[in-house]
């Protein structure tokens, strides 16, 4: 009887979120869009990583031309620009450097908005430089230092989108209980819906069942999709076990499931559980290194991060994911969050209320 | 399931709820006969929404007992919330649900369900069944939750303020549902701040203030009971004059609303003769009089002092 109600409100519940654009568009398209656009932006190297606009008519002294091999060499793409045209890409603003030539003597321009970009740039027109000047010079058989390319973990050489990937796994469960989760529950008790239910002979655990595993559904399907284009576009597969993935993903959904509930607690209109959940998810998504390591921040900033949930689920989902951790391994960090998933389920607990 | 046909549907006696500084309903008694129809009148905030979530078990009472269909709510509410249907105020479902999948969803909950079919032909909404919720005018949505409310086939059913906030014609349409529900020997508890709705459906009605059930009776008992049944009303052009001379000279109470002046009669023949001199002797600009029986909204302003919609 009561497997029938659930199996009926498991599937009730999985349209009712695929009717939802804004519930897709989040838990499913967002993490694809940010792996295919940062990846791409932020992950292949040489073809348009590196281009030079050069104000020059054309190489002539022999330092030019030796200058030019080098940097072509090294996979830099130089545009030869007359001095007006190169003035007009320059204040156009997008260009981070740009090479100037007036009377032997060479100028590199630095865009101070784009300092960041700029750096690579500025360090291969400089090595171009030294080795012009070594042949000049009559210097030969100058070697460079050998370059071996592979993840921290050794295991591959797939690129920013391999670290990019487990990061919005993680994302997408702390997105889907915050969000899709909380707002959802906020919503129904605003409307009664929670009351009505408590008048009919549905057991209540029958319901949340259903409501937490139409939530759990989604998010294997959202990983799978994710996974999918990452193996495809990008070339970065699982170096470890799926299995170990998969309890650390519904780990983390356990935690993060709990925190949506344990905020929605606090919040009588959608409106104000809005304002209540950005103020939660902003600075954890900002502090847990989704996106980008986050060595260069203070160290006591690095440490707090360390013990927000979402952290240590970063941290896990990469070593499995990236380096074929066993899940053993990584027992510090499943057990922080399991300690924060314990505490978060527990007052969720206390304060949710049906009616 | 056993059900003891001898029970009223309704048995409460000695309710008492508090919430923190307010005291929702201080000492409610009520009991309601099988396949009555029975009205909570009462303006907004008078415990009538707070009586009828205790009786449907999802408030507890601070003291006070309750029993339904002749069960109780501590050791038989599943099988209470079996033969129950309930209808809040607010939408309580999906905005992206369709209505035949609401009809499903909700009969799933139950052991034995009415099909969604057939509930769609009693309410009328049949060329309704794929739309969205959301879609719905006020008077389909009522009717939809009505229907969820009927989707058991319960025994005994509750309305919370079913019409408010529909059109005449939405709330007629809804008022021959209940007609429909008292027909079939269901028990329907219903609230309402419309006296009149309470006059045309209720068989018997409850009047509510301040948490306290005032007087209880079949419409035209109260209103016979009233001292003055019937009232004159004199209607003004424009704006009405200064009241006080006239209600002095008279020696009763008027009501004025508007560009009305609404005269308690306590014999019809005999108080009207006096209305009249009065009108003559101060020489008012009257424009219309007519003579009505009191209403029910009349006896709650004769209980409380207040009119209803304040």
């Amino acid at each position: 009887m009561d497997a029938r109600i659930f199996l009926k409100q498991l599937r009730m519940g999985l349209i009712l979120y695929m009717r939802v654009p804004a519930a897709i568009f989040w838990i499913i398209a967002f993490p694809l869009l940010m792996l295919l656009v940062l990846g791409t932006v932020f992950g292949s190297g040489g073809d348009l990583g590196v281009r030079l606009v050069w104000e020059h008519p054309g190489p002539q002294s022999e330092v030019d031309t030796m200058l030019l091999a080098a940097l072509k060499e090294r996979g830099a793409l130089v545009e030869l620009e007359s001095p007006d045209a190169a003035e007009a890409r320059w204040t156009g603003g997008k260009l981070p450097v740009m090479l100037l030539t007036q009377d032997g003597h060479y100028t590199l321009r630095v865009n101070s908005y784009l300092a960041g970009q700029a750096q690579p740039i500025e360090a291969m027109v400089q090595e171009g430089f030294l080795i012009a000047q070594a042949h000049e010079r009559g210097l030969t058989g100058l070697a460079r230092i050998p370059v071996v390319m592979s993840s921290p973990g050794g295991h591959h050489e797939a690129p920013y989108a391999a670290f990019l990937l487990p990061g919005l796994l993680g994302l997408n469960v702390l997105m889907m209980g915050v969000f899709s989760t909380g707002i959802v529950d906020v919503t129904l008790r605003a409307k009664g819906g929670y009351k009505r239910l408590a008048t009919t002979p549905l057991p209540r655990y029958v319901y949340l069942g259903a409501q937490l595993t139409v939530r759990l559904i989604v998010l294997l399907f959202s990983a799978a999709l994710l996974m999918l284009v990452g193996a495809v576009v990008f070339g970065s597969h699982n170096q470890g076990s799926y299995a170990s993935l998969l309890f650390v993903e519904m780990l983390g959904a356990a935690c993060f499931i709990s925190l949506g509930y344990l905020l929605a607690s606090f919040a009588q209109t959608p409106e104000v559980y809005s304002g209540i959940a950005n103020l939660t998810f902003l600075p954890l998504m900002l502090l847990s290194g989704v996106y980008f390591s986050l060595e260069g921040a203070p160290a006591w900033l690095q440490r707090a991060a360390d013990l927000l949930p979402l952290s240590p689920l970063l941290r896990v989902m990469r070593a499995i994911f990236n380096d074929g951790a066993a899940l053993a391994s990584q027992w510090t960090g499943v057990v922080l969050i399991a300690a924060w998933t314990l505490v978060l389920f527990v007052l969720a607990t206390r304060r949710f209320k049906w009616v | 399931m056993r059900i003891e046909i001898e029970s009223p549907a309704i048995e409460a006696s000695g309710l008492y709820k508090r919430f923190r500084d307010v005291e929702a309903v201080r000492g409610l008694d009520l009991q309601i006969a099988r396949g009555e129809v029975f009205g909570l009148l009462g303006p907004n905030g008078a415990g009538k929404t707070t009586t009828l979530e205790m009786l449907e078990g999802l408030v507890k009472p601070d003291s006070g007992q309750i029993r339904v269909l002749g069960m109780d709510w501590h050791r038989q509410g599943r099988e209470i919330r079996t033969c129950i249907g309930v209808q809040f105020q607010s939408t309580e479902l999906d905005d992206k649900v369709r209505v035949r999948e609401a009809l499903e969803i909700f009969g799933s909950y139950y052991p034995k369900a009415r099909s969604p079919a057939e509930l769609l032909r009693l309410l009328h909404l049949e060329d309704k069944a794929e739309a969205y919720q959301r879609r719905l005018s006020g008077g389909q949505r009522q009717r939809l939750t009505l229907g969820l409310a009927l989707v058991n086939d319960p025994q005994l059913v509750f309305l919370d303020e079913p019409t408010t906030g529909l059109d005449p014609q939405a709330r007629q349409g809804l008022w021959d549902l209940v007609r429909q529900l008292k027909a079939e020997g269901r028990t329907v508890l219903l609230t309402t701040h419309y006296m009149e709705e309470a006059e045309v459906l209720c068989d018997r009605v409850g009047i509510m203030d301040r948490g306290r059930i005032l007087q209880l009776g079949t419409p035209r008992e109260l209103i016979a009971a009233l001292d003055r049944p019937s009232l004159a009303e004199l209607e003004f052009l424009g704006v009405a004059p200064d009241v006080a001379p006239f209600a002095a000279r008279l020696g009763v109470p008027v009501e004025v609303k508007d560009n009305c002046w609404a005269v308690p009669l306590r014999d019809a023949n005999k108080d009207l003769q006096a209305v009249l001199s009065c009108i003559e002797a101060l020489n008012l600009p009257m424009q219309q009089l007519h003579v009505r029986r009191a209403s029910l909204e009349d006896v709650f302003l004769h209980l409380t002092g207040r009119s209803l919609r304040d």
